[in-house]
């Protein structure tokens, strides 16, 4: 999802990284005033640990692999400004030190990966968290919210293409959405693994929403993953949006309504249900079944991945029925 | 060492920059234009003695991502030279970015970053993540040896617990390091 320098248009990599300023300087507002909480190596080496966590590879099938992203993990082990921090410190070295992702494109790439990612991802983990999780929900959580996270970064990611007039929405926005949907499952599988080992190591890391010196006073939490989900909803339409005035027309050809689009959207059809004539109707359900019944996966994992307390109970009995 | 290498960052930084935004800035149909800034950047890679090798192949491993990028923009009115020129502009902008990243080190990057005001809690983040990014990455290598050698062969669903699990690990020993960290920074007077 790393946008190389050339693809974007001056103006709107420029609106980007004014936005991602924006967001990167609330965050670092937010993280001085806690700074005294003792935090500041914290975060250099969980981005460190991003870093690292990005290079290992899980193998996929026929010799692919894939990794982790991350920034709906970090949202969950560090709380979003931290998270977002990190993640826009692993976007900018990732450019300096190896040349991924254009460094004029470096605003929209922190926007993609670290503003979006984190936000949804964290305020997915948030709301379905709720405050005082269960084990298996927490796991759930991390996963839905991975998911969410790349498949919403990779919406933004063809919104800005399409609007520096790399690419027709009608063709980037099915591409990106096909593919960064399988990624994503990747990441939700990867994001809940890992969570569910901290959970077993060391699980007080987790109940603050981050590591005691990051932790948020819970009072306004809610607010906060209000104002953060709004804010999402809005910077992912605004590309949209921004079409005007025949925007609707785009978004109705973006989704493969239109039978004259190009007969790459041949994957798109899958999406639509047949005997709902209205096709906005169907992809819209369609959409939402996907979404639920990935919902109801991250949960069967999260089942998979949590040891039931009876049975950690009696795993332990026969441990010290051995050793006794 | 070039004169090269030893030129500002600051200065660095700032001409790759300006040139990025100028092609950037070129319109689909005059992208070739950005041709013009081959030989210059040419001159400077020759000037900067980077054997010309490795930095090729850095330059031909970005490549795929290129193409991907712009075959999506070949459905479309005018698709394949609106497609073309995207290549061409963005092969010249990974030159230009390969070529600064191999001639300035990634701290001096960040103190040029400090130096215009880029918010303390960041740089120190990046400044921290150049360090330890290599620690970490010898540890994780660690621990795929160790596992390795304690001969993990299951199905694949094994292999990625197996994954995640060192992963977790992983970030509990990067919590109980950063508080050592901390310490010493505390006790140095930074932190």
């Amino acid at each position: 999802m790393h946008i190389p320098d050339g693809f974007l248009s001056a103006r709107v990599a420029l609106g980007y990284a004014a936005l991602s300023c924006v967001g990167l300087g609330a965050a670092c507002v937010r993280l001085r005033s806690q700074r005294d909480r003792g935090a500041s190596a914290l975060l250099g080496v969980s981005a460190a640990f991003v870093f690292a966590a990005q290079m290992v590879n899980f193998p996929v099938a026929a010799g692919t692999s894939g990794h982790l992203v991350g920034s709906a993990l970090a949202g969950a082990l560090l709380g979003l400004p931290g998270a977002l921090v990190v993640m826009s410190a692993v976007i900018i070295m990732q450019c300096f030190m190896f040349a991924d992702g254009g460094v004029f494109a470096l605003g929209a790439n922190v926007f993609n990966m670290g503003l979006v990612g984190c936000v949804v991802g964290f305020c997915c983990y948030r709301l379905l968290c709720g405050a005082a999780p269960s084990p298996t929900r927490r796991v759930a959580s991390v996963a839905f919210a991975g998911w969410c996270a790349t498949v919403a970064g990779a919406l933004s990611c063809a919104g800005q293409l399409s609007l520096s007039g790399a690419a027709r929405l009608s063709v980037v926005l099915p591409a990106m959405l096909g593919v960064h949907s399988l990624i994503g499952v990747g990441e939700a599988v990867i994001s809940s693994l890992v969570v569910a080992s901290v959970l077993r190591f060391r699980p007080e890391l987790l109940e603050t929403g981050g590591p005691a010196a990051l932790a948020k006073r819970p009072r306004n939490s809610a607010v906060f993953a209000g104002l953060g989900l709004s804010i999402a909803i809005v910077a992912l339409l605004a590309p949209l949006a921004d079409v005007a005035p025949d925007g609707f027309s785009r978004v109705t050809q973006a989704l493969g309504l239109h039978s004259s689009t190009s007969p790459w959207l041949a994957p798109l059809s899958e999406y639509g249900i047949p005997g709902i004539v209205s096709g906005v109707l169907a992809t819209v359900l369609a959409g939402c079944l996907g979404t639920l019944s990935l919902f109801g996966l991250c949960w069967l994992l999260a089942l998979a991945l949590v040891p039931r307390p009876a049975r950690q109970a009696e795993a332990r009995a026969l441990v010290a029925e051995s050793s006794g | 060492m070039s004169a090269i290498h030893r030129a500002p960052a600051e200065l660095k930084l700032g001409l790759a920059l300006a040139l990025i935004l100028g092609l950037a800035a070129l319109p689909a149909e005059r992208a070739w234009w950005g041709l013009g800034a081959l030989p210059l950047l040419l001159v400077l890679a020759k000037l900067s003695r980077l054997p010309p090798g490795p930095l090729l192949s850095r330059w031909a491993l970005g490549a795929p991502f290129l193409l991907a990028a712009a075959s999506l923009a070949y459905f479309q009115l005018n698709g394949l030279s609106i497609g073309l020129a995207l290549l061409t502009k963005s092969a010249i902008c990974l030159l230009t970015l390969q070529l600064l990243i191999s001639t300035t080190p990634v701290t001096e990057l960040v103190r040029t970053l400090r130096r215009v005001h880029v918010p303390e809690v960041l740089c120190q983040t990046m400044a921290l993540l150049a360090r330890y990014s290599e620690l970490l990455g010898d540890e994780t290598r660690r621990m795929r040896r160790a596992r390795a050698g304690r001969s993990l062969r299951g199905s694949r669903w094994l292999e990625w617990r197996a994954l995640g699990n060192s992963l977790g690990l992983l970030f509990v020993r990067t919590v109980s390091r950063a508080e050592r960290v901390q310490t010493a920074m505390r006790s140095r007077g930074g932190g």
